[in-house]
């Protein structure tokens, strides 16, 4: 397996989401204009909603390869899923640490139930059961087994919990913490969010790679050590 | 094909009859709904919030509880003797078992969510309002969503170490679609308003129920394969 | 590879059935880093009973869950009749009778229902005279309407063996079918096994019990850490001195 050209491609991919990182930092606080009615607050929109999307974009990898691997049962697409997943979660616990902290900053309140913040909650609790599940049985290839079911679950939900959480909020109005959302994006700054996205992905897959190219190692190992028993 | 039917047929038959044997679970839920109640009837305090406000959701929340109780210990009447591989090694095709348990325990979460209904009007003075057929409905469309998405899981959770514990965590975010409609649909129902209102409700719940009937039966296999 | 004797080899070609009725090829079984079953080849024919021997964690149990179909085999195949059995399916599962030291009893259902059930999963038809006369066969029919959970040890062993051939099975698997029962009811249980030595079925039975696994039995292995350190037919065995050659065996100095 061409571990060390996966390492390498997720290593090139890292150094050029870390480097666009910064580059999206420079731009959010001296590039972009300030928003209108939120003031400087705003600018953490262009982390918060691409670590947002990076996680849902995960959750999906994780889901799709967790029912590939239940079809095909190719270790590797368990492996895939298990480091979808990972990043998946560390870009959803990124998104839900920043979002209330702006939101005490831009609103004074630390927390509302907008579709966002609450999608992420949720998926961040399907992301918790399927690390638990897979980690809490006695044969590993029943956890493996158990946590693709887990994904693929929670992916079949997403629909519903996103109509659900939507219709909710259209009864409920709640302090808007995410703005402008739609068409009446300003030329700068769809142009950051976009770039903001586009970095995100790449740093997402540059770890994912990273971490995939860690797990087929660790598997290899395990297999030679058990040859020598 | 009738072969098939006749399969589920029987493990509905076989659950529901050690149900009246045992009664385990009926009387563990139905204690649970009649205490919950009792408890949040006293939670409540009525001078700061009307009941009627709060009746739905709580008539929700006591199902969603109550129904952990009965869904947890799915599995528990094949732990015995082993008799889970006895049903999995007989012609009955996986989601055959998955599909019989699920009805089984819709039966049971649906008697236990009209003593719900029936204890919180007692308690809480809410009324059923003009259209209790369709409350009705609402109830048994979250109820077999919840089961199918709880057989499932306890299937799950069974073989693992921490057992029953981990049947909440896996089920309650997959629950909130049905909790928002199911107790928007209630609330509003008990408010007597139009039935046209509660109608895409009640359509979501629906295809809630049907979608977790489906994914479960077509997952099942992998979670109790050896 | 399983250390097949001459004799083994001879005795195989002695078999006329054109086909073996079970057969399993390379069949190994991993619970993660663990081999409990390491390619084991077996090839049995109509009316044979093979009895396999061998200490805890040889692997018995898993051999015979991947020869029933509660296991999935890691790696290898099973076959009856020559159709390769497929994990998956269940149309095969008709053939196959298991009887567990665990029973696959309902204890508060009583004799007659927990054979009803079965019946009913299995598709067979005229369920009433059929519990009746199953019952009857393995001497309970006084006991049909009592909870299998108030049945002696015995007698649920007995239950489970009527359930296991409910459905008259070409293969019968048998799983420490005598544990835990004392000498009465083993005498009893090994009158009920008799009646499977009619030529048709085919037998497998994995049993502790060095006296009662050679009773039945047509053919022999000894499995010790996942193969088969050896096998033979029942003809080249001696009864006296097999506990000997058996410690042998396991203690690994044949």
């Amino acid at each position: 397996m061409a571990t060390a050209g996966i390492r390498r491609a997720g290593l090139a991919l890292t150094i050029l989401g870390l480097a666009g990182l910064v580059l999206v930092y420079w731009l959010s606080f001296f590039w972009v204009s300030t928003e209108m009615t939120q003031g400087v607050a705003q600018r953490i929109f262009y982390v918060h909603v691409p670590a947002a999307w990076t996680s849902f974009l995960a959750f999906g990898l994780a889901a799709l390869t967790s029912g590939m691997y239940l079809w095909l049962r190719d270790d590797r697409l368990d492996r895939a899923a298990v480091c979808a997943a990972e990043g998946g979660m560390v870009f959803a616990t990124i998104m839900l640490t920043t979002g209330p902290l702006w939101g005490k900053i831009a609103w004074g309140t630390f927390w509302t139930w907008e579709p966002r913040l609450t999608f992420t909650l949720l998926m961040w609790f399907i992301f918790l059961g399927y690390f638990m599940v897979r980690s809490s049985t006695e044969d590993p290839e029943k956890g493996k087994r158990f946590a693709a079911v887990v994904a693929i679950v929670g992916a079949l939900d997403i629909p519903f919990i996103h109509l659900s959480v939507v219709w909710f909020r259209s009864l409920h109005p709640q302090p808007v913490v995410l703005k402008p959302e739609g068409p009446t994006l300003p030329g700068d700054m769809l142009t950051l969010l976009l770039t903001s996205l586009t970095v995100f992905t790449v740093l997402f897959f540059g770890l994912f790679l990273l971490r995939y190219a860690l797990e087929g190692l660790r598997s290899r190992v395990e297999l030679s050590a058990r040859a020598t028993v | 094909m009738s072969l098939y039917l006749d399969q589920i047929r029987v493990i509905v038959w076989k659950d529901l009859l050690l149900e009246l044997r045992t009664r385990e679970r009926i009387a563990a839920m139905g204690a649970f709904a009649v205490l919950a109640a009792v408890l949040f009837a006293f939670a409540i305090d009525t001078s700061v919030v009307r009941p009627q406000d709060v009746a739905a959701g709580l008539i929700w929340m006591t199902m969603v509880f109550g129904g952990l109780l009965g869904v947890g210990r799915t599995f528990h009447l094949e732990a015995q003797d082993g008799a889970m591989l006895g049903l999995l090694t007989s012609p009955a095709p996986k989601d055959a078992v998955f599909l019989g348990k699920t009805i089984a325990n819709f039966a049971l979460l649906f008697m236990i969510s009209l003593l719900v209904l029936g204890v919180f009007m007692l308690f809480f003075s809410v009324e059923l309002g003009p259209s209790p057929l369709v409350l009705v409905l609402v109830l048994a469309l979250g109820a077999l969503g919840f089961v199918a998405l709880g057989t499932l899981f306890a299937a799950v959770s069974s073989g693992t170490t921490m057992g029953e514990t981990l049947l909440p965590i896996l089920i309650f975010p997959l629950l909130l679609p049905m909790v928002i409609y199911g107790a928007g649909a209630t609330s509003r129902l008990m408010a007597a308003r139009p039935v046209a209102e509660v109608e895409g409700n009640v359509r979501m719940l629906g295809a809630f129920a049907v979608m977790a009937v489906a994914v479960g039966a077509m997952l099942f296999r992998f979670v109790v394969e050896d | 590879m399983s250390t097949a004797g001459v004799a083994d080899a001879s005795l195989r070609a002695g078999i006329s059935v054109a086909t073996p009725v079970l057969e399993a090829r390379g069949l190994v079984r991993e619970y993660g880093p663990v081999v409990a079953v390491n390619a084991i080849d077996l090839s049995l024919g109509e009316g044979e009973f093979l009895t396999v021997f061998g200490p805890n964690g040889a692997g018995k149990s898993s051999l015979l869950g991947m020869l029933g179909g509660a296991l999935r085999p890691t790696r290898g195949e099973v076959a009856i009749r020559g159709r390769p059995l497929v994990y998956d399916a269940v149309a095969w599962r008709a053939s196959i009778g298991i009887l567990s030291h665990r029973g696959y009893l309902y204890p508060q259902l009583t004799a007659a229902e927990n054979l009803r059930f079965y019946g009913r999963l299995f598709g067979l038809a005229d369920l009433d005279g059929l519990v009746a006369e199953r019952l009857e066969r393995v001497g309970l029919a006084t006991r049909a309407n009592e909870r299998a959970g108030r049945l002696s040890h015995g007698m649920r062993q007995r239950l489970a063996l009527a359930r296991a051939l409910l459905h008259d099975p070409d293969v019968v698997l048998l799983d420490e079918p005598y544990t835990g029962l004392d000498p009465s009811a083993a005498g009893v249980l090994r009158d009920v096994l008799a009646e499977l030595r009619d030529g048709r079925r085919t037998v497998v039975m994995v049993t502790h019990n060095l006296g009662e696994g050679l009773e039945l039995a047509t053919r022999v292995a000894i499995q010790v850490s996942g193969r088969f350190a050896w096998q033979g037919s029942v003809g080249e065995v001696e009864r006296a001195s097999f506990e000997h050659h058996y410690h042998q065996v396991v203690e690994g100095r044949v």
